[in-house]
């Protein structure tokens, strides 16, 4: 730990502090015993100086001096001696362990007051000397010397504990120090190392011994962040390219799935709409604001769907398993929207080969037509059978009034109808051959050229014989020249005798039916005309519609109609890119007319 | 046989044929046939003189047997004469509506009209209990 170093630098300077104050304490005590044996010793020496010489000298005096020495000694005190000119000793007084030393006083001595220091010798220490002239005798004559010891450095006693005390205070220092610097540097410590984390996250923060290691780390925690915030910047920048891409593909995918011609909606694993695409809406005639984010019970009104839906959201809810790619389709008729048949398959939705699961999709798709097709399928076959089943009606009565009867006019009348049933019931089944070769497809004229006269000859004798049967003039009106065209002969005969039959068919006693044909222009116009019922305006546009009948409440006798002769006939000619027209005024009559394109000889084409 | 006015029958089909057939044969076994062409023709009948039996075909333009015969039961409810509805195989969907009514049978396609002839028979000779009306008195007399 970096305070550590910090708590041991700051011990040794404690350490030092209170050595050098113990020294400079030392050190004034020292200057201010100097002071005060200078003090002393020019005192004693001057005072020593103006006494007489006598008294002095005699041994008298000599507890003086004796008084002098008991009165200073106070360890610091040497020696006081009286000396003549030539260095004789004449009185003295000696400290303990003192030898007064023989050195030659200065010859500045007999002037004046002076001091020197006197170098530490055999017998005594270093000292310091005062020194002075006696005033009783002649200048020169006698001297006085007084000598103090140097005060040595030396701890006194009395200071020791007022150090220790001050030492004391002077360490208890350091640990307030110390925790005030640590409390100081921990936001710093912090600070290091979340940058640290920050510019090289994931690496261990290494433990800062002190502060400049700490600063140093800083230092380069910051220089990584620096380095960092730039990759992060060049990053970002690349990620929001990225980005882009990602949107531009969201984009273009959930644009491909607006557009597919199917609804899709995708429910979560809990059963809540996720995803819902445009198509819905019309499908099942709820807006997808009211899908969105619900569940299925919310909006689903449709029995069957929800079903369908209840299976996939419980199996999901259940088990988390998802169904191993089952598939489930259901058909309904969604109850918000009218006439409208949906197919509704449901699949889990699942990726990374069944690991995960994103919940269910489900496609709608609109089976409107289908179900219409199938239902005119089912409607056609109920129909055959009924126009089937009609005649042969008709028949077994009649066969079975023929067996019962013994009157002549009833056989004959049972033998006709029976005749006529049949041969209704083999048009029917004529027409339905054809129809159903037509509607497969798989009818493809044989296109020849053809003399439309002939052909048209040919149906006229058809249709004479019913026509005059039934009391009807039947008029052939052909031009001199007509074009030829490019037909099949057999195909068109169908269409035209199917149209001459119900001329016949819908006429009026005392009727006519005219048959022509008439070039126009590039175009051929056959027309069919007869003075029968009629046909109503809105019975017009749809008769050429497979099985279509004209209601005819109050009809005198039975038109044996199957709805399949002016289908057949419409069917015919687009066949052979003409175009069939009707003009009618109901109880004036009716005109069918075959539009084709003629077709210019071309030189030595065979005509048959 | 000729003592009493004979048992009505109202005949409804869009065939004349069948029609014809079925009138010759009942009328050969001395029911007094009305015919009609449609539900609307059958109901203005039933509106002149009222069938002591209706059989109607169900297939038929402008209104249906399958509309003539409710509406018939509802327009006289106090007559509860028997309907006789001619139907083919194919149609046994058809069937449903018809039971719903009281008193209703049907008669398979392609009807004999021998067949018609011993059914009314049977039905006259012996009437249903719930159909004493004051109209059934008239009908035994073809035993």
């Amino acid at each position: 730990m970096k305070l550590n170093r910090i708590g041991i630098i700051l011990i040794a300077c404690a350490l030092a502090v209170i050595a050098l104050v113990v020294a400079l304490l030392v050190a004034r005590q020292q200057d201010s015993q100097a002071a005060q044996v200078r003090v002393k010793g020019v005192a004693l020496a001057r005072s020593l100086a103006g006494m007489p010489v006598a008294q002095l000298e005699s041994r008298d005096t000599a507890g003086l001096l004796d008084a002098l020495l008991a009165w200073h000694d106070d360890g610091n005190f040497a020696y006081a001696a009286i000396t003549d000119a030539g260095g004789r000793t004449l009185a003295e007084v000696t400290g303990r362990g003192t030898v007064t030393p023989r050195v030659p006083l200065p010859p500045d001595a007999a002037a004046g007051f002076g001091e020197r220091a006197l170098p530490a010798s055999a017998s005594n220490g270093a000292l310091r000397e005062f020194y002075g002239p006696l005033a009783d005798r002649s200048r020169g004559g006698a001297f006085v010397r007084v000598g103090f010891h140097q005060p040595r450095y030396a701890v006194l006693a009395r200071d020791v504990s007022f150090l220790a005390l001050l030492a004391l205070a002077m360490f208890l220092v350091v640990p307030v120090i110390y925790l005030v610097i640590k409390r100081e540097m921990a936001p710093l410590a912090g600070l290091h190392r979340q940058l640290r984390q920050l510019a090289a996250p994931g690496q261990p923060v290494p433990a800062g011994d002190d502060m400049r290691d700490m600063i140093a780390g800083m230092q380069a925690s910051l220089t990584q962040a620096g380095e960092r915030i730039a990759s992060l910047e060049q990053g970002t920048l690349s990620a929001t390219a990225d980005n882009r891409l990602l949107q531009y593909g969201s984009k273009k995918l959930n644009a491909a799935l607006q557009s597919l011609p199917d609804g899709l909606v995708m429910l979560d694993p809990a059963g809540g709409v996720t995803f819902v695409s445009g198509k819905v809406e019309p499908l099942l005639g709820i807006p997808a604001d009211a899908l969105l984010g619900q569940p299925v019970e919310l909006w689903c009104r449709d029995p069957a769907l929800r079903t369908l839906l209840g299976r996939y959201a419980g199996a999901n809810r259940d088990g988390g398993q998802v169904h191993g790619g089952q598939v489930h389709s259901v058909e309904f008729s969604p109850a918000a929207v009218e006439g409208r048949h949906v197919c509704a398959t449901a699949q889990p939705l699942s990726g990374g080969h069944g690991a995960m699961s994103f919940g269910t999709l489900v496609v709608l798709r609109d089976v409107t037509r289908e179900h219409l097709a199938r239902q005119a399928g089912n409607d056609f076959v109920a129909h055959v059978s009924h126009e089937l089943k009609s005649p042969l009606n008709v028949i077994a009565m009649y066969a079975e009034m023929l067996a019962d009867s013994d009157e002549e006019s009833l056989r004959v009348e049972s033998l006709n109808v029976i005749q006529d049933e049949i041969e209704r019931m083999n048009a029917l089944v004529g027409n339905l051959l054809n129809v159903s070769k037509l509607d497969a497809g798989s009818m493809s004229p044989e296109r020849n050229r053809v003399r439309l006269d002939d052909m048209l000859r040919d149906a006229y004798d058809q249709a004479l014989p019913r026509a005059e049967g039934k009391g009807l003039r039947v008029a052939l009106d052909l031009p001199r020249e007509l074009d030829a065209v490019t037909i099949d002969k057999d195909l068109f005969r169908i269409a035209l005798n199917n149209l001459l039959t119900n001329a016949v068919k819908y006429n009026r006693p005392g009727g006519s039916v005219t048959l022509a044909a008439r070039n126009d222009g590039h175009e051929i116009v056959i027309s069919v005309r007869d003075t029968g019922i009629g046909i109503a305006p809105a019975d017009r546009e749809r008769i050429f519609e497979k099985f279509y009948r004209v209601s005819e409440s109050g009809a005198p006798v039975a038109r044996g109609g199957h709805g399949l002769g002016l289908y057949l006939a419409a069917q015919i000619v687009e066949l052979h890119h003409g175009r069939i027209a009707v003009d009618s005024e109901p109880g004036v009559g009716s005109t069918f007319s075959i539009h084709l394109k003629s077709a210019p000889a071309p030189a030595g084409a065979a005509v048959l | 046989m000729n003592q009493r006015p004979p048992a009505h029958i109202l005949l409804v089909d869009d065939e004349p044929h069948v029609l014809r057939v079925l009138r010759l044969a009942l009328e050969r076994e001395g029911y007094s046939v009305t015919t009609a062409h449609d539900g609307h023709s059958a109901l203005a009948a039933m509106a002149e003189r009222l069938p002591d039996v209706l059989i109607s075909d169900i297939q038929m333009d402008g209104m249906s047997g399958r509309e003539l015969c409710p509406l018939a039961r509802r327009t006289y409810p106090d007559h509860p004469f028997l309907i006789l509805v001619m139907t083919s195989m194919t149609a046994l969907d058809e069937r449903a509506w018809a039971r719903a009514l009281p008193q209703t049978e049907f008669l398979e396609k392609p009807l004999s009209p021998r067949q018609l002839v011993a059914r009314l028979g049977r039905h006259f000779a012996a009437p249903p209990a719930g159909a004493a009306t004051p109209h059934q008195p008239e009908s035994p007399h073809v035993q």
